[in-house]
């Protein structure tokens, strides 16, 4: 044998090139833009023959509300759903790349996913990174061996639980479901001749009413309650499912903002010169 | 490791001494990893494929693992000279990575990091044919 040794090409991923710099900046007085504090309300229930996920769809970063109407469920596979809570781009971007795995997964073998796939791959992701992608989520879905609830902490622990709550607001929204929660939930649809109104039954409506305790108990949470029912071959996400603070104070007249409403001081137009044509140089052919 | 002894002896390039092309010898910062997590994502795919070799040698027999180990090797041999991308098409065929798409793949490559030092492709190649001592050394160029 010879000593030769080929080594395999460098892999991308994270890169840590810059941490003994940071190190050293931050000896040196440099602080770093610290954490935002987040806050969520994420729920999910199992029924009679299924999964019922909430979410409210406040955003905040900090002390300021970044966005009122953010979607915080996640698509995993068409019978596969996730909630998630923590940094925004942590949730939505492992979410994602969960999901591709998974489409790869089921082009390999042509069935249907199973939930504790994506359980197994999210929980290896996180506990990959030992916290440091800060995603907490409730996973649901309905697969051959029926309905699965399970969240998942940042750090990569799990937990099967038939009814479930994360984020900020996981406190109150326990608090309700604690109290309500019985076993053999029903959901039943009964669609009106042309309107659709579905007769909402109690998964949706306990889940609506958790997501609203977190909604007006949590500083975290607010805005508008989104909802997402997982059965046997069939998703029905229920954006904003109930909208409990609308707009305080809507102009009747509407806002219209008429053209010239700021006035223009002074204007100078600056011409662009033409390019002068260079003569008896031959186009490129083609 | 009956060959050993016919190879030729070439020390000159030896990582630890040689200042000039590798700079100077910082310990501290060649042990210590820069961030605790750098460590673990070294370990991690190592112990990954150790389990899966477990698995297979208690599935298969010992002996199916250790021919999978033989053409792993074969494999990550076919490669461009160092210093050039190679797809390493065969070897991930092999290992299944061809079946996954995740970070590593679009997330950073390594070519486009602003600490990347390209490796000085003669000394790699003497590197890879076993006349010279690794590791390879950056380029100058």
């Amino acid at each position: 044998m010879s000593k030769a040794t080929v080594e395999l090409p460098p892999k991308g991923g994270f890169n840590f090139d810059l941490c003994r710099r940071n190190d050293m900046l931050t000896k040196n007085g440099v602080h770093a833009p610290s954490f935002l504090k987040t806050g969520t309300t994420i729920v999910g229930l199992v029924f009679q023959d299924g999964v019922v996920l909430g979410a409210d769809t406040r955003a905040t970063e900090g002390p300021i509300v970044a966005d009122k109407n953010c979607e915080k469920i996640h698509y995993m596979a068409p019978n596969i759903y996730c909630c998630g809570a923590g940094t925004a781009a942590d949730t939505e971007n492992v979410t994602d790349m969960i999901s591709s795995q998974l489409l790869l997964h089921r082009y390999a073998t042509g069935r249907e996913s199973r939930v504790v796939t994506a359980l197994t791959l999210l929980k290896t992701h996180l506990f990959g990174y030992q916290g440091h992608v800060s995603a907490a989520l409730v996973l649901g879905g309905v697969d051959i061996t029926g309905p699965h609830l399970h969240t998942i902490y940042p750090h990569g622990s799990t937990d099967t639980l038939p009814f479930a709550t994360m984020g900020s607001g996981s406190l109150a929204a326990m608090a309700i479901f604690e109290s309500k929660y019985r076993e053999g939930l029903t959901f039943n649809l009964v669609y009106c001749a042309f309107v659709e109104i579905p007769q909402r039954d109690e998964g949706v409506k306990l889940v609506t009413e958790a997501i609203c305790s977190g909604i007006f108990n949590d500083l975290g949470s607010g805005s508008n309650v989104d909802v997402c029912v997982i059965t046997k071959g069939k998703v029905e996400y229920l954006r904003n499912h109930q909208k409990p603070n609308p707009r305080t104070y809507i102009s009747s007249k509407g806002f219209s903002f008429l053209k010239g409403q700021t006035e223009v001081l002074s204007t100078k137009v600056t011409l662009l010169e033409k390019p002068q044509q260079e003569e008896g140089v031959d186009k490129m052919e083609e | 490791m009956e060959g050993s002894s016919k190879s030729i002896a070439h020390d000159v390039g030896g990582a630890e001494i040689d200042a000039l092309r590798f700079g100077l010898n910082g310990v501290k910062s060649d042990i210590i990893a820069s961030h605790p997590l750098q460590s673990l994502h070294q370990s991690i795919t190592k112990n990954q494929e150790d389990l899966k070799k477990t698995v297979l040698a208690s599935t298969y027999g010992a002996a199916f693992p250790l021919k999978m180990d033989l053409d792993r090797q074969i494999l990550s041999r076919f490669q461009r000279p160092p210093g050039l991308p190679s797809s390493m098409l065969g070897y991930e065929a092999l290992t299944g990575g061809l079946d996954d798409f995740q970070i590593e793949d679009y997330f950073i490559d390594p070519q486009d990091s602003e600490t990347f030092r390209p490796q000085d492709m003669h000394h790699g190649m003497e590197v890879r044919l076993g006349i010279s001592k690794g590791p390879v050394c950056p380029s100058f160029i």
